[in-house]
């Protein structure tokens, strides 16, 4: 008896770390852009180079707004390791030193995506990184990244 | 209606964007057989983004000064009123760090960004102008070589902040390229002519000098490895004697362990003209082992070992350990 038990428990001890996804494992980015000045598709230097805050204007002379999640969030976190190549502290460390070299106006970061989606859409040139982000209404816009609308 | 009134300046001020951060440190030092304690400098940062093109920096220390009476001075180390006009283009007005090497560029007074606890002896030896107060043409991350250059025209040595002290003005250039991640690779030049009896950096410049500085820079901050090499060359044409050439270098490399433990080494060499009439003639060697603990990206610590050899006044030791932090 007491050995079905144990057994019982460390099945749902499995089941229960089964269903704890490990930060990044499966997760899908999408990058979102406000249907204003920011282009439909770019390859994943361009990306990195826009998120870093080294492109201040769109070609249509509209500024870039960056938007991320807080790197103490999930899908914050996964950006760092996907796209930055950078872990959270890297990241930060690098725009506070831009920011303080005054050469890059710091990101505006977000605890949740329906902030950081709500912000992109309202804010003409601003892009960013969110996660499982419908298209809706021309209001946001799904950004093309080599090919593929996921990372 | 009347709280919507009361409201909308709150909005307007939150609409314009204004982040405050600051800086300190606090230093713990052994030397001549004495433990020490001070507290370094506190620098206040704020940045504002005024609208789309205008944006505004400043930063201010406070820093210990035993002539003043509260025993600490307000120094504003930096006000920038930055316009992007186009693309990454800029002009910038106000007083700014000059654009003469990457350390004065990258770091100044943030300590936390410090690879080492202190800065090289090149500043120590008011080898190149820190700050210039005019204006500068900046473009910045241009083309696949991330190209950027920097114009900058401004008041020279001998004058103030608030004005010029004679019709010659300084000129720096800068050009740099970032043609990998973590590669920074740069020249610049700068050139004033200083007038008979002006004070420069507390001393009396007795005869009309003509300054010229060129500095070279190689930077890498990579994953593993970290390496900054600067060397700069000072040509002072003092009127009446010949013209003199001295040197000014470092060399900073580090190996990042793990993501926060870096051990490092810095050497500074200082070494004049026999003629240098501009500087303090004192050729001087200096090397630095230490190694520096990122408990994140806000709170470093380091501890560090320097020995020092001057011609003159010659050798001395140092044990310094620092805390910096950004807040």
């Amino acid at each position: 008896m007491r050995m079905n038990c144990k057994i019982i428990i460390a099945l749902i001890a499995l089941f229960v770390a089964g269903c704890i996804p490990a930060v990044g494992q499966g997760m899908q980015l999408n990058i979102v852009g406000n249907p204003q000045s920011v282009p439909a598709k770019m390859d994943i230097d361009q990306l990195k180079t826009i998120l870093k805050g080294e492109k201040l204007r769109w070609d249509d002379g509209v500024s870039v707004k960056i938007a991320l999640m807080k790197t103490n969030t999930s899908i914050g976190s996964y950006t760092c390791e996907r796209i930055f190549n950078m872990s959270t502290n890297e990241l930060n460390k690098y725009f506070l030193a831009q920011v303080f070299q005054g050469k890059v106006k710091a990101p505006n970061f977000f605890t949740s995506k329906s902030e950081l989606e709500e912000y992109v859409a309202r804010t003409p040139g601003a892009i960013g990184v969110s996660q499982n982000t419908a298209e809706n209404d021309g209001e946001i816009k799904l950004i093309v990244i080599d090919g593929r609308k996921q990372l | 209606m009347i709280i919507l009134v009361f409201m909308q300046p709150v909005a307007k001020l939150a609409a314009q964007d204004t982040q405050i951060l600051g800086f300190v440190a606090a230093e713990m030092f052994y030397q001549d057989e004495t433990l020490n304690f001070g507290i370094g400098e506190q620098d206040l940062f704020i940045t504002s983004r005024l609208n789309d093109n205008f944006s505004f920096l400043g930063e201010t220390v406070f820093k210990f000064s035993p002539n003043s009476p509260t025993d600490f001075n307000v120094s504003v180390e930096r006000i920038i009123v930055s316009y992007n006009y186009k693309g990454n283009h800029n002009i910038l007005f106000g007083k700014h760090h000059t654009p003469i090497n990457y350390w004065n560029d990258a770091y100044h007074h943030g300590r936390v960004f410090f690879p080492t606890i202190g800065r090289p002896l090149l500043f120590m030896a008011d080898f190149i102008p820190i700050h210039t107060t005019g204006i500068a043409f900046q473009g910045l991350n241009l083309g696949d070589l991330r190209f950027g250059y920097n114009l900058m025209i401004g008041n020279g040595l001998g004058s103030t902040d608030v004005e010029e002290n004679n019709k010659a003005k300084s000129v720096t250039a800068l050009l740099n390229i970032k043609p990998w991640d973590g590669w920074h690779l740069g020249a610049a030049a700068y050139r004033d002519v200083i007038s008979a009896g002006s004070v420069v950096h507390g001393r009396l410049i007795p005869n009309k000098t003509t300054q010229s500085l060129f500095t070279g820079t190689a930077a890498y901050f990579g994953q593993k490895f970290e390496l900054l090499a600067e060397s700069t060359l000072a040509l002072n044409d003092v009127t009446g004697s010949s013209r003199t050439n001295s040197y000014a270098s470092y060399v900073y490399a580090g190996l990042r362990l793990n993501e926060k433990v870096v051990p490092y080494i810095r050497l500074d060499n200082l070494q004049y003209d026999s003629g240098e009439q501009f500087f303090d003639n004192e050729d001087t060697t200096s090397i630095i082992a230490g190694f520096r603990y990122e408990v994140n990206y806000l709170i470093v610590l380091k501890m560090e070992y320097q020995y020092t050899d001057r011609d003159i006044s010659g050798s001395s030791s140092l044990l310094n350990t620092q805390v910096a932090i950004g807040f």
